[in-house]
């Protein structure tokens, strides 16, 4: 019978290496927010560029992209390279998973940024209608509230953000909603061209809102194991 | 989520055979791509019942409840001295072989207590069998070392097929096939694992127990006994001892999780989560699983 009690303790050294661990997933963390905050400052910046119409701004959106995409693939080498070498497992498994998916939402958004700006320049500034200007004013600041949330859920890895995300979002939904009608009834004094891009800018609002809700939803995933409203 | 991951409900047939058959295609195709994730339609072969185990005095295992399900591997891990080894050799009743052990609670195999009076603790192993830690073969050939315990239980049939179809299942024939008669020793240290497979196999026994089956093998020799396992899962319930958390996620359906508590500097282990694989290496129920699997402790 083999007796096993004196056998090598596995254990201890597990402990130390883990601190270089810790401190690697805590700067992917930090550097989320991070990111997400260059996104969301840019996101900001374009839709007060497009909703103020101020045309000299536009290539300062498109240049601000730039920085994003570099970080964006230099954040997704960082998180593959601890997912292959640390086999991580339950919470910093679902946290490392979670951020690469995390990593595309913020990163679609920049570009959901840029395209918001390309219908502005492409209608050499905004017409004139006091009403949609208004509306689309709204739903830029609801679209950036919205995805403001995600940026703060990864910041504070609240779970209760993500699980209140989606009711949060109808009033993006409910604004693009309302521009889509009203952009429709003015069809014919607005012109095609206007209206389709009024059109693209409500949906990319919402996109951008859409993706917000997803992140938030992907933080309750990390930090409880479930998405919302998944049972 | 704007896309919801496919469910069970979305699976599940609606009017119409062909849907019908549809969902049974792409549950089996799950299951193929999955490898067969573990469902409750195996039964419970071995239950373990609040089982505590004592060596004289010393309380060396607190309470363990675990049903077993027929072919599926199931996983112990655990700290060192937690009391996997310990409740691993319960389950033969090989810790009879140790003068101070004592089982209390019930383990019950196809539902007959392994601890009841009438039971034949020789007659246990034969159906349960053991491989170790370090391969152990005899000293002796190859094929001796399949034939002795067929033997010796008085086997009536044709020895050679039974040498080579026990060989045959724990994938080493083509390997030795040629040298049947050399001595086991010749082997390399995965080889001679396999040969300790093949000779508990031997005695058809329905469950296998493996402790720390592959700790002593190199990272091929190790994928080799998992993929062996793998295959054998399809006759065999398989219990096995680990302290490498990857192999226990690599190649088990559930795993139970034990730890250790001291009181007044004695050490009394516990079962603290037993689930299936999957949900415990990704949502762990308890957060001292957790810690542990992570490798971060309290
Ligand atoms: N033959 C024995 N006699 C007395 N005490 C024993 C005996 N075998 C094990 N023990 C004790 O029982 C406890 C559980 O030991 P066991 O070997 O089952 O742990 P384990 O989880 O398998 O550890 P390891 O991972 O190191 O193999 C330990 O405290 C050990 O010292
Ligand atoms: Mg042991």
């Amino acid at each position: 019978m083999v007796d096993t009690h004196d056998l090598p303790q596995h254990n201890n050294i597990q402990t130390d290496l883990r601190h270089h661990y810790d401190d690697e997933l805590e700067e992917i963390r930090t550097e989320l927010v991070e990111f997400g905050t260059m996104v969301l400052t840019n996101v900001r910046h374009a839709g007060e560029v497009v909703t103020e119409s101020i045309l000299d701004q536009i290539d300062d959106v498109r240049q601000a992209d730039k920085p994003i995409n570099a970080r964006y693939k230099a954040l997704e080498t960082k998180v593959f390279e601890i997912l292959a070498l640390q086999q991580p497992v339950a919470r910093d498994l679902r946290f490392l998973v979670a951020s690469t998916r995390i990593l595309y939402e913020l990163e679609r958004s920049g570009d959901l940024a840029v395209n918001l700006v390309k219908q502005l320049d492409r209608l050499d500034g905004l017409p004139s209608d006091q009403q949609i200007r208004s509306m689309l004013a709204q739903l830029s600041q609801s679209a950036a509230k919205t995805f403001a949330l995600g940026v703060e859920a990864i910041a504070t890895m609240d779970p209760e953000i993500g699980i209140g995300a989606e009711a949060a979002d109808e009033e993006t939904d409910d604004l693009t909603a309302d521009l889509y009608r009203l952009v429709t009834e003015r069809q014919e004094s607005l012109g095609l061209e206007t209206s389709v891009a009024l059109f693209r800018m409500g949906r990319f609002f919402e996109r951008i809102a859409d993706h917000g809700v997803n992140i938030a939803e992907d933080i309750t995933f990390v930090a409880t194991g479930a998405f919302p409203n998944e049972d | 989520m704007t896309e919801e991951p496919t469910t069970d409900e979305q699976l599940a047939p609606r009017p119409g055979a062909e849907q019908a058959e549809l969902a049974a295609e792409i549950r089996a195709e799950r299951k193929r791509v999955t490898g067969g994730t573990p469902d409750d339609a195996h039964d419970v072969i071995i239950e373990l019942d609040n089982v505590d185990v004592y060596y004289g005095d010393f309380h060396a295992v607190d309470s363990v409840t675990i049903p077993v399900r027929e072919k599926e591997i199931t996983a112990f891990i655990g700290p060192s001295g937690c009391g996997k080894s310990t409740v691993l050799r319960s389950i033969n009743r090989m810790n009879d072989l140790i003068e101070s052990a004592r089982v209390e609670g019930r383990i019950a195999y196809h539902g007959v207590d392994l601890y009841g009076s009438g039971v034949d603790p020789v007659e246990v192993r034969r159906h349960i069998g053991m491989v170790f830690q370090k391969p152990n073969p005899f000293p002796k050939s190859i094929y001796d070392n399949i034939a002795f315990g067929p033997k010796i239980a008085g086997f009536k049939g044709d020895m050679d097929d039974l040498v080579e179809s026990s060989l045959q299942r724990a994938a080493l024939w083509d390997e030795v096939k040629d040298k049947l008669d050399e001595s086991a020793f010749a082997l390399s240290g995965g080889q001679q694992q396999r040969l300790c497979i093949a000779r508990a196999i031997a005695t058809s026994p329905d469950v296998l127990l493996m402790d720390e089956p592959a700790s002593a093998l190199d990272p091929i020799a190790t994928l080799r006994i998992e993929d062996l396992m793998y295959e054998l899962k399809q006759e065999y319930t398989i219990i096995i001892v680990t302290h490498n958390m990857q192999q226990a996620a690599r190649v088990s359906d559930r795993t139970a999780f034990f730890s250790v508590d001291v009181n007044e500097g004695k050490r009394t282990g516990r079962l603290v989560e037993f689930t299936e694989t999957a949900k415990l290496f990704t949502d762990p129920a308890e957060q001292e699983t957790e810690d542990y699997i992570t490798g971060r402790f309290g």
